[in-house]
C-alpha cells in the first residue's frame, strides 16, 4: 500500500507537467481538444495525490513504523482522531497534504467553471497544475513522507501531548485550505494577463475563490488562537509570533483585494492595483510558508529547519520575475480610463481602506522581518516583540474600524454635503451613545474607549443600511418588516452578507478591546483557604494525584464564588506524560457571557499547598462569537443566488451543445 | 476625461496630473508619516538585541548594562533546572556547547510546557555582569529535537542509510 502511494506521488509528476503544457499550448493554438486533455490530466493529478494521501493514512492507521514519518509522528497509544490528524502534523506529511489540497482546489475550480470563462480556464489550469507540480517535486526531493527506515521500531515517538487537542487537530487543515486557496485568485489574474481579457471578468470569476480561502484563513487563525487560549496557559490567544504573522499577512492582503475589486467592477478603475494585490496575496502565502519553514526567522513554534527553503526561494523568484514581466507587458492595455472624481466618494473610502490594510500588513511584515533587516544594515540583530505590534496595529486597527463604519455612508462617485449629514446622523449618534455608556461603566483607557465608541459607530452605520434596505423593500413589495429583511439578506447576499461580516469584525474588536481590562493575580493557598480576586473568590478544597500508564496527573479542586454565590468547582491540572517526558498545564476556565475566569495550577509543594495563577479576561467570548459570525456571514455572502445558478446552468447547456441560446433565453 | 497615451500610465509622465490631486497627496503624507512615527516609537519601546552566548561573552560589559537582550541559540543544561517551591520561577543553566550561563526567570507567565531539560530556549531580559547571571522575563522554549523536527539526517547518523523503497 505504501509503495502504491509512493508510485502515485511519482506518477503525479507526469499529468501535472502535461496539464501545464497542454493547457497553455491548447489555449494559444485554440485547440479545444488539447485543452480538454489538459483538464483531464489535472483531474488525474488529484486522483493520484488522493491515492498517495490514502496510502500514508493507511500506513499511519496500521502503525507501519518502518516509515520514518509514521515512527516520528505517531505512536500506538494515540487515539484515532490524532492518528488521522498526524497526516498533517509533521513537515513532510503536511507538504504532501498541501500539494493534495492544491489539486483539490484545481479540480473544484475546473469542475465548476470549465463551461464558463472558457477563455481564462486553460491558464488557470496551467498555473494551478504548475503549483501542484512544485509541491510534488518538493515532496519527492526534499520532503519525502514515504522514506523507509532499515528496520521497523516497536513503537513511534508519538505526538507531543500539547498538540493532542481537538482544535489543534483541525486548525492546520483549515489554515492550509486558506493558504492554498489564495493560489486560485492568483491563477485567474495570470489568466487575465495571458489571455489579454483584462476587463472585470476575471474578478467575477474568482470572487468566490477568494472568499472561500479568505474565510478558511480567518477561521484557521481563530482556531489557532482558541487552541493557544485553552491549552497553553498564558491567558491569551495571540502573541504576534512569526508563524501567526505569516498567515495573518495573506489574510490582510486578501481583505484589501476583496474591497478594491468592488471598485473595479463598479467603476473600471484600479485594474493594475487589483492584479498586483492578487499577486501579492498569493506571494504572501508562499513567503509566509518560506520564512517559517526555512529557519530564516527564529520562531519557537515553527517547523524544523530544512532544505525546502531553497526550493521556495527559487519558486518565488521565478514567479516574481514572470509576474512582473507579464504585468509590464500588459500595462498599456491596463491603463485606466477614468480616475477618482471626488474625495467624498465610496471609491476614496475603498482606496483608504486598502491603504490602511496594507499599512497594517506592512507593519506586521516589518516587525517580523526586523531582525533580518537590522542585521543586514547595522550588523546588530534587533528583534521586536508583541508591544511593537500592539503599539503600531491598535491605532491602525481603530482607523480601519472608522472606515468600516464610514465607507457605506458614502455614495459612489460623489456624495453631497447634505447627503453626508443625513447619512452620518444615525451612526454618529450611535457612537456618542456607546461612548457615554462606556464612560459611565467606568472605562478610562483611551484606546478602549475609542474602540468601543467606533464599534457603536459601525453598528449604527450597518443598522442604518439594513433599515433603509428593508424599508425600500417594504414600500415596493408591500412585505412586512421581517420577511422584507430576510429577502433583503437573501436577494442581495453580497452586499448585506458583507455588512454581516462587518458586524463580525465589530464583535472581534470588542473582544480584542477586552484585553485592555485583563487582570492577573498569583497566590498560594493551603487546604481550605480562600482568595479574593475582584468580585470572584476561590476556595482550595483538595488536591488529588493520579498515575496511570500514560501520565501522572495532579488535579486541584477549587470552589468558585461570585459575590458569595457558588458558581462551579474548578479542576485545573498539571500532567506529566511518561513516554514523551513532557509536562502540560491544563487550565480550568469558567466562562460567563461577559468574562472568563481563567485558572492555572502553577505547582504544588510537599505539604499540598498550591500556587495558582488567575486571569480574569473580560469579553473574550466576543472573539469566538465574532469568529462564528465571520464564518457564517462569509458563507452567506458567497452562496450562489438563484440567478447565478441559472446562469451557470445555461452556460453548461450551451457549452455541451445540448441547447441553443435562443431556447434557453425564452425559458428564463 | 482626455484619453491617455500609451505610456501615460507610467507615474513619472503624469507628475502634473498628480500635482492637481493635492488632497490625495496630503492624505498620503499624513498616513505615511503617522505610520513612520508609530513604527519608530514601537521599535523604541520593545526592541531587544539578539545575541548568542558567544556574542555575549565577547561584548564589553559597559555595552550590555541596562540593554534589553534576546538571548538565543542555547539549550537548557540537563539537570540544572532548579524550581522554586511551587514550580513557578526556576533558575537554570544554559549552554551552547562551549560556554554556559546562569539564568534566573523573573517573569509572571507560567513557563511554556516545552520548557524542560535540553530544550532550546530563546529568552528576553537583561544581563548582569557583576554576578554573571541573565535575568529573563520572557522565555520561549522549543522541545529538544525529539518530536517535531527529528530529521532523517539524525536517523541516518544514528542507524545508517534509510532505504527509500
Amino acid at each position: 500500500m505504501v509503495d502504491v502511494g509512493y508510485f502515485a506521488l511519482c506518477f503525479a509528476l507526469v499529468p501535472a507537467g502535461y496539464a501545464v503544457y497542454a493547457s497553455i499550448i491548447g489555449a494559444l493554438r485554440n485547440q479545444q481538444q488539447l485543452v480538454r486533455s489538459g483538464e483531464n490530466a489535472a483531474f488525474s493529478v488529484f486522483g493520484l495525490l488522493s491515492i498517495a494521501i490514502l496510502a500514508l493514512w493507511y500506513a499511519i492507521l496500521t502503525h507501519d513504523f518502518s516509515l520514518a514519518y509514521v515512527s516520528e509522528n505517531t505512536s500506538r497509544a494515540m487515539p484515532i482522531q490524532y492518528l488521522i490528524a498526524s497526516l498533517w502534523g509533521g513537515q513532510n506529511g503536511s507538504i504532501m497534504f498541501w500539494g493534495w489540497m492544491i489539486s483539490a482546489y484545481m479540480t473544484a475550480v475546473l469542475f465548476i467553471n470549465r463551461y464558463r470563462y472558457r477563455d481564462l480556464m486553460p491558464y488557470v489550469t496551467a498555473v494551478l497544475a504548475g503549483y501542484s507540480l512544485f509541491f510534488i517535486v518538493l515532496n519527492l526531493y526534499a520532503a519525502d513522507p514515504f522514506v523507509r527506515l532499515p528496520f521497523a521500531p516497536e513503537d513511534g515517538n508519538g505526538l507531543n501531548p500539547i498538540l493532542q487537542h481537538p482544535y489543534m487537530a483541525i486548525h492546520p487543515p483549515v489554515l492550509y485550505a486558506g493558504m492554498v486557496g489564495m493560489a486560485v485568485p492568483f491563477a485567474f489574474a495570470i489568466a487575465a494577463l495571458l489571455s489579454g481579457h483584462l476587463d472585470s471578468n476575471w474578478l467575477r470569476a474568482m470572487r468566490r475563490w477568494l472568499l472561500i480561502p479568505w474565510a478558511f484563513l480567518g477561521a484557521g487563525l481563530l482556531l489557532g488562537g482558541k487552541w493557544a487560549y485553552v491549552e497553553l496557559g498564558w491567558g491569551g490567544y495571540w502573541a504576534w509570533d512569526p508563524v501567526e504573522n505569516a498567515s495573518f499577512m495573506p489574510w490582510l492582503a486578501a481583505t484589501a483585494l476583496l474591497h478594491s475589486m468592488m471598485v473595479q467592477e463598479r467603476k473600471g478603475i484600479l485594474k493594475v492595483w487589483n492584479i498586483i494585490l492578487a499577486f501579492f496575496t498569493y506571494g504572501m502565502t508562499l513567503f509566509g510558508t518560506f520564512i517559517t519553514r526555512s529557519g530564516l526567522i527564529e520562531s519557537v513554534h515553527s517547523f524544523a529547519q530544512s532544505s525546502i527553503g531553497t526550493y521556495f526561494v527559487v519558486y518565488l523568484g521565478f514567479l516574481s520575475c514572470g509576474c512582473i514581466t507579464l504585468l509590464v507587458y500588459r500595462l498599456p492595455v491596463l491603463r485606466t480610463p477614468s480616475r477618482l472624481e471626488s474625495f467624498a466618494s465610496r471609491e476614496t473610502m475603498f482606496l483608504l481602506n486598502n491603504w490602511i490594510l496594507l499599512g497594517m500588513l506592512f507593519a506586521v511584515l516589518w516587525g517580523t522581518l526586523f531582525p533580518v533587516f537590522s542585521e543586514a544594515i547595522t550588523g546588530d540583530k534587533i528583534t521586536v516583540g508583541a508591544p511593537f505590534f500592539n503599539r503600531v496595529n491598535i491605532p491602525i486597527g481603530l482607523v480601519l474600524l472608522l472606515l468600516t463604519g464610514a465607507g457605506p455612508l458614502f455614495a459612489w462617485r460623489k456624495t453631497s454635503a447634505e447627503g453626508l449629514r443625513r447619512n452620518f446622523a444615525v451612526p454618529i449618534s450611535a457612537a456618542i451613545i456607546s461612548c457615554i455608556v462606556v464612560g459611565t461603566l467606568g472605562v478610562r483607557n483611551l484606546y478602549a474607549m475609542m474602540s468601543l465608541t467606533l464599534c457603536g459607530f459601525v453598528v449604527g452605520s450597518v443598522a442604518l443600511e439594513f433599515y433603509r434596505g428593508t424599508m425600500a423593500r417594504k414600500r415596493n413589495s408591500g412585505e412586512r418588516i421581517w420577511p422584507a429583511l430576510l429577502w433583503l439578506l437573501t436577494k442581495s447576499r453580497r452586499r448585506y452578507g458583507g455588512y454581516l461580516v462587518h458586524i463580525a469584525m465589530v464583535l472581534l474588536f470588542v473582544g480584542f478591546t477586552g484585553k485592555a481590562f485583563t487582570t492577573e493575580k498569583e497566590f498560594v493557598l493551603d487546604y481550605g483557604e480562600a482568595q479574593q480576586i475582584g468580585r470572584y473568590s476561590v476556595t482550595y478544597e483538595a488536591l488529588a494525584n493520579h498515575d496511570d500508564a500514560h501520565k501522572f496527573t495532579s488535579a486541584a479542586a477549587l470552589s468558585l464564588y461570585h459575590d458569595g454565590e457558588f458558581l462551579a468547582t474548578l479542576l485545573p491540572e498539571r500532567r506529566f506524560y511518561h513516554q514523551s517526558e513532557q509536562n502540560t498545564t491544563e487550565v480550568a476556565i469558567w466562562s460567563s457571557r461577559l468574562e472568563d475566569f481563567y485558572l492555572i495550577l502553577v505547582g504544588t509543594a510537599a505539604d499540598n499547598s498550591a500556587k495558582f495563577q488567575v486571569y480574569v479576561n473580560p469579553l473574550v467570548n466576543c472573539v469566538w462569537a465574532g469568529g462564528l459570525l465571520f464564518v457564517f456571514s462569509s458563507l452567506w455572502t458567497m452562496w450562489p443566488t438563484a440567478r447565478e445558478r441559472r446562469l451557470a446552468f445555461m452556460d453548461r447547456e450551451v457549452a455541451l451543445g445540448e441547447a441553443d441560446i435562443s431556447q434557453l433565453l425564452t425559458k428564463t | 476625461m482626455e484619453s491617455l497615451r500609451r505610456y501615460d500610465v507610467l507615474p513619472w509622465k503624469n507628475i502634473k496630473y498628480y500635482m492637481k490631486q493635492y488632497k490625495f497627496i496630503v492624505g498620503s503624507v499624513v498616513i505615511v508619516s503617522g505610520l513612520v512615527f508609530l513604527f519608530a516609537s514601537g521599535v523604541r519601546e520593545s526592541s531587544a538585541h539578539h545575541m548568542t552566548l558567544s556574542m555575549l561573552a565577547n561584548s564589553e560589559t559597559s555595552q550590555l548594562a541596562g540593554k534589553r537582550i534576546q538571548l538565543g541559540g542555547s539549550t537548557v543544561v540537563k539537570g540544572s533546572i532548579n524550581w522554586d517551591e511551587y514550580r513557578h520561577r526556576p533558575t537554570f543553566v544554559i549552554s551552547d556547547g562551549k560556554r554556559s550561563l546562569r539564568v534566573k526567570y523573573s517573569g509572571n507567565t507560567v513557563l511554556p510546557d516545552t520548557f524542560q531539560d535540553e530544550a532550546l530556549v530563546v529568552m528576553e531580559g537583561r544581563y548582569f555582569a557583576n554576578n554573571d547571571v541573565f535575568d529573563a522575563d520572557v522565555i520561549y522554549a522549543k522541545c529538544p529535537s525529539k518530536y517535531e523536527g527529528k530529521s532523517y539526517e539524525g536517523h541516518i547518523a544514528a542507524i545508517g542509510d534509510p532505504i527509500s523503497l
